[in-house]
C-alpha cells in the first residue's frame, strides 16, 4: 500500500472520530484520522464533563437511558484514568413538584439505572454543598469523566494500533469517482501544504460541522446547532453531582471535575454560521449563576474562573426550536444507501457518554463495507493508562512515596505516568502551580500526545487551567516547546494566542478575583515581559 | 495617633508622596498591606523619560541610581522596547544591538529566565548568542529544590558568592563581547550589579525575569528603609478596614491591626492601586471604593468593560475614582476636604500625568506639593 492510501479515513477528532479510529485500528484496518485544530475542540470539549448515567433522559428517552447506562459501566472499566466514580443526586426543590420524583425513578429502573431515594439529611452528610431546603433526593450513578484525557487516551491507542493523526489540517475537499468517494483532499494549516488521502472508505465524524463535509461530497444533512453555555467555577465545590429532579431544563446540572466544578447548560438553537465563534452572553451567564446557586449556594460565593459555550450537533428532526426534544440519540448514515453516494459514513448525534458505542456502531459498518470480519474489543480493552483502576496504587508503584504533585500527575496519566522520566531532580520541576504539572509530565505529553501549540498542551496536562489561568506557566511551557519542537519564533505567537483564549473565557466573567488576575496578566506580558 | 498625613497604601506612589513629606518636615504614616505593584517591577519607570530634578534626588538618598537616555531596552522575550526612566540594573542602548557576539547565562532548572526567546530574539536583530547553563549548586550549597528555582529564592543565595559567579562567566567567556545575565542580584546589596559588570571583561546586560522582580523588591526596600530614616511611620502587612468621615473632611482611619488606635491626621492619601490591589472592587452589577465609598469614574453598563482582544486597550483600565484638578476625590458627588487619590486608583482619569509608574510619581508629587502649599 502507498503511503498515502488507508482503509479508512476519519474526518474530526472530537470524541467520536478518536473513538472510531481506535476501533477500526484495532480491528487491523490501516486508519487516518484527519482534524483541522486540536483533538476535543468542538463539542466534545465544551460539555459538561459528565458522565451520564442515563437518569437525566429516562423519562423523556428511555432508549438513550439505556445506552448511556451501559456504556457508563463500560467506561469505568475501560476508561478508569479519564472518569470520577463520583456518584450524582437529584434533588427536588421546595419549588418543584415531588411527585415526579416517582416517576422519575420508575423510568430509571426500567431503563436499568440503579436509582435510589434516599433521605434529604442523608444528602446533605453526602454531599455538603447541596442546597439545604432540598425536599427529596434520588442516587444515582452519574460520573464525572475529563474529555481531553479520554479523547487523547482514544487517540494514542489508535496510534500504538498503527493508526495515523493529522491534527491542524483542514478537508478542502472529498474526492469521488463517478459516485464512489475514494478519499479526500487536506491542508495544513502550519505549513498550507495540500495533499490527497486515499481510502474505500470515508467517516465523517466532523459533529456540527460534519453538514459541510457532507456537502462536499454532495450529500445534504441538516444539523440542528443547539448552543449550549456554562460555567467553571474555581474550586470544586461538590463531591457529587447535582441534578435538578424535573424536566430537563436549563443551567440544572453541577458536575465536579478534578480542581473545579461546572455549572450548565442553557440551549438556544443557532445559526450554523456562528457555530465557529459561539460567544457567552450576560443574559446566560445570570442565568446559569441565578440556577446554580440553587443547586449548590456556596457557589455564589466561589470564584467563576470561565464561562464557554458548545454546540451539540443533533440532527434536525422536527421544528423544536429549544433543541431540547430532538432526541440525542446516535445517527449513523450510509450514504450509500441514504444518498447513493459510496464509501461515505456520517456518525453523528449521541452524547460523550455513548461515543463508544457510536464508534462501534460506525466501525461495524466499515467493516461490513470492507468485508472485513473481526469483532468490536473497545469494551473489554482498557484505554492506555487505564490498566489500573486507582491511581493512588500507580503512583505508589512509580514512585514509592509519591509527593502530591506526582499523584496529581497519576490522576491525570493513570498507568501512562510511568512514563514520566525519573531520576533526574530537575523533571520534577513544576511548570503549572496551579494544577501541579511538572516539566517531566509536559515532556511526556509532548512525546506522545502530538502537542504543537500551549493550547494543545491545555488540554492534555491542565497546564493553565487553574486559578491562575496561564500567567506564569505559558512562557515556562513555551520554553520547553521551543526546545522540543526547535522553534522560539513559533512560541512568541503562541503564547499570545494562549492568552488570547483564556482571555475569551475571563471577560464574560470579568469582575472580582478573575478581574484581578486579568489586570495582573495583561500587565506581566505587556509591560514587564514585553510580549 | 496623630499625624499630619496619613497614606493609606505603600507602593511607588506611596511611598514617594510619604518621602516628599518627610523630606519637608512633616509626621506621616504609611498603611501598607505589603505587596504592591513594585514587586512586578519591569526595572523601567514607564512613561518617564527626562526625569524631573526632584524625583532623582528622593531616589539617590535612598540609594537608588536612575538614568536615562534615548534609546532601547532588552526585553525578558527578546523584544526592545522604548526606553525610559531606568534602574541602573537595565541596560540602555542607542538601537537593539546589544553588542555582537553574546553570551547568554542562565541556571540550569531555572524556567522563568527565557534564555532561548532572548537568543532567538537577538539573533533576529543580527547577534551571534550562545547559551550556557550554571549549576546554581555549584556556587552555592544546599542547592535549591526543583521547586526553588524562583528569582527572590535565587537572589537569596547569589548575592553572598557573586564573585565565584562572576569567575564562572569568566571561564565560559570566549570571544563574547556581551554577557546577559538574569535580573537577579543585588537584593541585599544595590552595589552587588555594579561589581558583577565590573568585574567581568565584557558589556553585562541583565534581563528580567518572570516576577517576582529582584530589583523591584530592592527599590521598595530601599525606599521604605529611607523614608523610616526620615521618621515616617510605615506600618506593614497592616490594612485600613474604615474611615470617620465628617461632613466633608476625613477624621481618621481604623485599620485591622491597631484595633480602636485611629489614625488621625490633617490630609489623607489614598493610594491603594487598581483592581489588582483591591484599591477598586468589581462585581458584576459595580465597581467602588472599599474605604471611603469615594465616588468612582466608570460605565454602570459591564458590557462595555472589556475588549474581546487580550492585547487590546481595556476599557476597564481607565476606570478610576473621581478627582478634580488636584486630585482631590468625591463622596455622594461633593468634594471630599482633605482626601486625596494618587497613582493607579486614578486609572486613566488624567491622562496628563501619563501611566503606571510615571503616574504614580506624578500623582504623588503633586498632592505632596498640595498638602505642602495648603499649610504654607
Amino acid at each position: 500500500m502507498r503511503p498515502d492510501e488507508f482503509d479508512v479515513i476519519i474526518i474530526g477528532g472530537g470524541i467520536t472520530g478518536a473513538g472510531t479510529q481506535r476501533d477500526c485500528a484495532m480491528r487491523g484496518l490501516r486508519t487516518l484520522l484527519v482534524e483541522r485544530s486540536d483533538i476535543a475542540t468542538g463539542a466534545t470539549g465544551r460539555n459538561h464533563g459528565l458522565l451520564h448515567s442515563g437518569a437525566r433522559y429516562a423519562v423523556n428517552d428511555p432508549e438513550s437511558a439505556a445506552e448511556c447506562i451501559k456504556e457508563n459501566m463500560i467506561l469505568r472499566q475501560i476508561a478508569a484514568h479519564c472518569i470520577d466514580e463520583s456518584d450524582g443526586l437529584f434533588i427536588t426543590l421546595p419549588e418543584d413538584d415531588l411527585g415526579y420524583q416517582q416517576t422519575f425513578v420508575e423510568a430509571c429502573l426500567k431503563a436499568g439505572i440503579h436509582a435510589e431515594i434516599i433521605d434529604p439529611d442523608l444528602a446533605k452528610r453526602w454531599e455538603p454543598a447541596v442546597n439545604p431546603d432540598l425536599i427529596g433526593a434520588v442516587k444515582v450513578p452519574d460520573c464525572s469523566v475529563d474529555p481531553f484525557r479520554l479523547c487523547a487516551a482514544n487517540m494514542l491507542d489508535a496510534k500504538l494500533h498503527g493508526g495515523q493523526v493529522r491534527l491542524h489540517t483542514d478537508v478542502v475537499g472529498v474526492l469521488k469517482e463517478g459516485d464512489t468517494v475514494t478519499g479526500i483532499r487536506t491542508r495544513n494549516r502550519g505549513t498550507g501544504e495540500e495533499r490527497n488521502y486515499y481510502a474505500p472508505v470515508v467517516v465523517n465524524a466532523g459533529g456540527i460541522w460534519g453538514q459541510e463535509i457532507a456537502e462536499m461530497a454532495g450529500v445534504k444533512i441538516g444539523m440542528y446547532p443547539a448552543k449550549g453555555a456554562l460555567l467553571i467555577f474555581a474550586h470544586r465545590v461538590n463531591n457529587m453531582v447535582i441534578n435538578r429532579c424535573r424536566k430537563a431544563s436549563n443551567a440544572d446540572i453541577l458536575v465536579p471535575g478534578d480542581t473545579v466544578c461546572i455549572i450548565g447548560t442553557t440551549s438556544s438553537r443557532i445559526p450554523l454560521e456562528e457555530c465557529r465563534n459561539v460567544a457567552v452572553t450576560p443574559d446566560e451567564v445570570t442565568l446559569l449563576i441565578t440556577e446554580g446557586i440553587k443547586l449548590a449556594p456556596r457557589l455564589s460565593s466561589t470564584r467563576i474562573l470561565r464561562a464557554y459555550a458548545g454546540v451539540r450537533p443533533l440532527v434536525s428532526a422536527d421544528n423544536d426550536p429549544s433543541g431540547r426534544n430532538i432526541s440525542r440519540g446516535i445517527v449513523c448514515l450510509d450514504h450509500e444507501t441514504r444518498d447513493g453516494v459510496k464509501g461515505l459514513i456520517t456518525i453523528t448525534g449521541g452524547k460523550l457518554t455513548s461515543y463508544r458505542l457510536m464508534a462501534e456502531i460506525a466501525t461495524d459498518l466499515v467493516c461490513q463495507k470492507l468485508n472485513v470480519n473481526k469483532a468490536c474489543e473497545t469494551a473489554v480493552k482498557p484505554l492506555p493508562g487505564s490498566e489500573e483502576k486507582s491511581y493512588e496504587a500507580v503512583a505508589r508503584k512509580i514512585w514509592e512515596t509519591p509527593s502530591t504533585a506526582q499523584k496529581a500527575a497519576a490522576s491525570r496519566m493513570g498507568t501512562s505516568a510511568s512514563r514520566i522520566r525519573t531520576g533526574n531532580r530537575l523533571d520534577e520541576a513544576l511548570i503549572c502551580e496551579c494544577e501541579e504539572v511538572s516539566k517531566g509530565e509536559i515532556n511526556a505529553a509532548i512525546d506522545r500526545l502530538e502537542v504543537s501549540t500551549l493550547t494543545d498542551l491545555r488540554r492534555r496536562t491542565r497546564v493553565g487551567m487553574g486559578t491562575c489561568q496561564g500567567e506564569f506557566c505559558a512562557c515556562r511551557a513555551a520554553g520547553l516547546l521551543a526546545k522540543a519542537h526547535g522553534c522560539v519564533d513559533k512560541e512568541r505567537k503562541d503564547i499570545a494566542d494562549f492568552l488570547q483564549e483564556r482571555w475569551k473565557g475571563n471577560f464574560p466573567i470579568g469582575w472580582g478575583d478573575t478581574l484581578r488576575e486579568a489586570e495582573y496578566t495583561q500587565w506581566v506580558y505587556k509591560h514587564v515581559l514585553g510580549i | 495617633m496623630r499625624f499630619d498625613t496619613v497614606i493609606v497604601g505603600g507602593g511607588l506612589a506611596g511611598i514617594v508622596a510619604g518621602l516628599k513629606l518627610q523630606k519637608a518636615g512633616k509626621n506621616t504614616a504609611i498603611v501598607s498591606t505589603g505587596q504592591n505593584a513594585l514587586h512586578f517591577f519591569s526595572g523601567s519607570f514607564e512613561s518617564i523619560q527626562e526625569p524631573p530634578k526632584e524625583i532623582l534626588d528622593i531616589f539617590a538618598e535612598s540609594g537608588i541610581r536612575l538614568h536615562y537616555s534615548p534609546g532601547v531596552r532588552l526585553m525578558p522575550m527578546g523584544t526592545f522596547a522604548e526606553s525610559t526612566l531606568s534602574l541602573e540594573d537595565v541596560s540602555i542602548f542607542p538601537d537593539p544591538k546589544i553588542g555582537r557576539r553574546v553570551l547568554i547565562v542562565n541556571f540550569t532548572g531555572y524556567h522563568d529566565f527565557f534564555s532561548s526567546f532572548l537568543a532567538e530574539g537577538l539573533e533576529k536583530q543580527g547577534m551571534e548568542c550562545r547559551i550556557r547553563f550554571l549549576n546554581l549548586g555549584d556556587l552555592t550549597q544546599p542547592d535549591l529544590g526543583p521547586n526553588e528555582m524562583r528569582a527572590v529564592q535565587i537572589a537569596r543565595r547569589i548575592d553572598q558568592v557573586w564573585d565565584k559567579l562572576v569567575q564562572e562567566v569568566r571561564v565560559l567567556l570566549k570571544d563574547d563581547d556581551t554577557v546577559v545575565l538574569p535580573q537577579v542580584f543585588g537584593l541585599s546589596d544595590p552595589a552587588i550589579p555594579e561589581r558583577i559588570r565590573q568585574g567581568i571583561p565584557a558589556r553585562v546586560v541583565f534581563a528580567g525575569t518572570l516576577p517576582p522582580s529582584v530589583p523591584g523588591i530592592r527599590t521598595q526596600m530601599l525606599l521604605k528603609r529611607r523614608y523610616e530614616v526620615l521618621g515616617g511611620t510605615y506600618l506593614m502587612g497592616d490594612r485600613v478596614t474604615g474611615a470617620h468621615v465628617f461632613e466633608d473632611t476625613v477624621h481618621s482611619v481604623v485599620t485591622k491591626h491597631l484595633d480602636r488606635h485611629y489614625l488621625e491626621a490633617d490630609h489623607f492619601v489614598l493610594a491603594t492601586g487598581s483592581f489588582f490591589s483591591k484599591g477598586l472592587i468589581s462585581n458584576p452589577f459595580k465597581i467602588f471604593e472599599p474605604i471611603f465609598e469615594l465616588d468612582v469614574d466608570y460605565d454602570p453598563d459591564r458590557n462595555t468593560w472589556y475588549n474581546a482582544g487580550f492585547q487590546e486597550h481595556q476599557p476597564y483600565m481607565k476606570f478610576g475614582v473621581k478627582t478634580d484638578s488636584s486630585l482631590r476625590t468625591f463622596r455622594k458627588g461633593s468634594p471630599v476636604k482633605n482626601l486625596y487619590a494618587i497613582g493607579s486608583i486614578l486609572g486613566e482619569t488624567h491622562p496628563e500625568l501619563g501611566t503606571g509608574a510615571g503616574m504614580a510619581i506624578r500623582s504623588a508629587l503633586q498632592v505632596a506639593d498640595q498638602i505642602l502649599k495648603s499649610e504654607a
